[in-house]
């Protein structure tokens, strides 16, 4: 079966700066994948490209198997939410949807109401949009989403602005669309915990390239530990951990803190390695990570 | 194509602006109309109380015409038009999005012209004496302009699609239909194969057009259509060509 979404050599130039270099990434049926990556990362230059806002460099995408003039077409089964939701400020929700429902061919006018109950604007339907919070608009644009009954979304920060009962709401609904409808998902959110709850796959992304495509199960095998020291002197310590060994990811934390995310089934060996060498080791201990930490690790930590 | 041209087609009816543009244009005609009634009415000497030069106005009206067409065309391709990232990411056409919205606001811009025209003729032939041919020398000449006012309307919709500043837009279109014949008379004067070529600039068509209305002897002139059909050839060309490159977020 074809993946739902594939990239092959796709990139992106923008003014001589390769925000987005070739990239291959497919999407299988049913996955509930999470793009993660700090701001700048090429997120939403990605999640634009496949939407056809932006227009790639370089590469090629398939949708549904089908690209160039056929993509088009495979874009119907797809919904997009990128960045912030863009509706008519002075519409109503209802006179939103209805431009779009009227755009996208859907028959049913009953489809409106039915998805504005789904994410819980059903009572401030006859509300215009400019008069919306943050969290109303999120909700509005995951209801364009869904106007059109997609076989795979596409949100980029879909929890941004909602609060706690918004954000539970969301993911619960997602899970639904994945688990009952079959809809597969390709996120991205700064609330990592969110998507750890949700996502069963994890793809790390750090300036325009992809460092690690992880299952849920992987992810939870090598987040599993990291080595946490408190010691004397952490500039004498990362040199000598660099020395010892080349391929090292640590991170200097305030308070005389390292965290090592590789390396750690030789722990001792490396207890051994700073204390002979004058480091006085006054904490040490295995820990495990959750999906922020993880990410801080190998995004920001392989940066050191 | 026609799903598109349906929603566009709702959004600028249920736009406000619209109908305080399209009211207010047929509001200013009416009172154009009574305010030259009643001087008419109230000095027997006043020289402007007649259907001609009620016409004349129209005719003379060009650029007013086309701001009103900035707006008609402003209302599916203004601040909101952002949205349209919505309709790409459906798998829209971005050419299909180019010629839609051309069609509905020039659809509509033109069926304001033809009611502004109707009331103007009612106006004018029932509250004025009627003058011998002028209604036929008036409908010659608002026929002429009908060109220049498309490819006009047609320059708008290029230049606003492709996010150029609304000051721009006005300025460009002050030059083309007021100053393109003088420009052109000066930048060409001196080449003798040239040197006529300003007689097909918008402005100099655009004042031809009145005096040859005021002296009652308007008549189809191809000079307009081929001046209107270059200006939309081109300007289509340039809004297609960067449009369907252009990127939309």
């Amino acid at each position: 079966m074809d993946p739902i979404i594939q990239t092959h050599q796709l990139t992106k130039i923008f003014k001589e700066e390769e925000v987005i270099k070739p990239l291959d990434f497919s999407l299988q049926k049913g996955e509930i994948c999470a793009l993660i990556g700090k701001n700048g990362a090429g997120k939403s230059t990605i999640f634009k490209m496949l939407a056809g806002q932006i227009i790639p460099t370089a590469g090629d995408i398939h949708l549904f198997g089908k690209s160039g003039n056929e993509k088009a077409q495979a874009q119907k089964r797809m919904a997009f939410m990128i960045e912030s939701p863009e509706f008519f400020p002075d519409f109503t929700a209802v006179q939103n949807l209805e431009y779009f429902r009227i755009q996208r061919g859907v028959v049913e006018k009953k489809r409106i109401y039915e998805v504005l109950k789904l994410v819980g604007l059903g009572e401030q339907k006859k509300k215009r949009f400019g008069d919306y919070s943050m969290g109303m608009k999120q909700r509005l644009g995951i209801a364009l989403c869904l106007l059109s009954s997609p076989d795979c979304l596409v949100l980029d920060e879909p929890v941004n602005g909602l609060d706690a009962e918004g954000i539970m709401e969301i993911r619960k609904l997602l899970l639904k669309l994945n688990q009952e409808n079959q809809i597969t998902i390709l996120v991205s959110s700064h609330i990592l915990t969110e998507l750890q709850l949700v996502a069963t796959r994890f793809v790390f992304i750090r300036n325009g390239v992809i460092v690690e495509d992880l299952s849920k199960k992987d992810l939870d095998e090598k987040s599993r530990k990291q080595i946490k020291m408190k010691v004397d002197d952490t500039a004498k310590a990362a040199q000598l951990l660099e020395q010892a060994y080349a391929d090292v990811q640590y991170k200097v934390l305030p308070d005389k803190i390292i965290t090592i995310q590789n390396h750690i089934e030789e722990g001792g060996e490396i207890n051994r390695l700073l204390i002979n060498n004058g480091v006085l080791v006054m904490e040490f201990k295995m820990e495990a990570l959750n999906l922020e930490e993880y990410f801080l690790g190998i995004v920001e930590g392989a940066a050191q | 194509m026609i799903n598109y041209l349906k929603s566009e087609n709702y959004r600028l009816l249920h736009k406000k602006s619209i109908y305080m543009t399209s009211g207010i244009c047929l509001f200013l005609i009416t009172s154009a109309a009574l305010v030259l009634y009643f001087f008419q009415q109230s000095d027997s000497n006043f020289p402007y109380g007649t259907s001609i030069f009620l016409y004349s106005n129209v005719i003379s009206s060009g650029i007013i015409i086309m701001i009103v067409g900035f707006l008609f065309n402003t209302a599916l391709t203004g601040k909101d038009a952002s949205v349209m990232k919505q309709a790409v990411s459906f798998g829209i056409s971005r050419n299909t999005i180019f010629w839609s919205k051309l069609i509905v606001t020039l659809s509509y811009f033109l069926l304001l012209c033809l009611i502004g025209l109707i009331l103007v003729i009612g106006l004018g032939e029932s509250l004025f004496v009627s003058e011998e041919a002028s209604i036929r020398n008036f409908v010659a000449a608002s026929f002429n302009m009908l060109p220049i006012a498309l490819g006009g309307f047609v320059m708008i919709h290029a230049l606003k699609m492709l996010k150029v500043s609304d000051i721009y837009i006005i300025i460009f279109l002050f030059f083309l239909l007021i100053f393109s014949g003088d420009l052109l008379r000066w930048l060409l004067g001196s080449f003798s194969q040239l040197n006529e070529f300003y007689q097909y600039a918008p402005s100099t068509l655009l004042n031809d057009n009145l005096m040859s209305f005021m002296d009652q002897s308007a008549q189809f002139d191809f000079r307009f259509w081929v001046t209107g059909i270059v200006i939309s050839l081109v300007f289509l060309a340039i809004g297609m060509m960067r449009f369907t490159n252009k990127n939309i977020d």
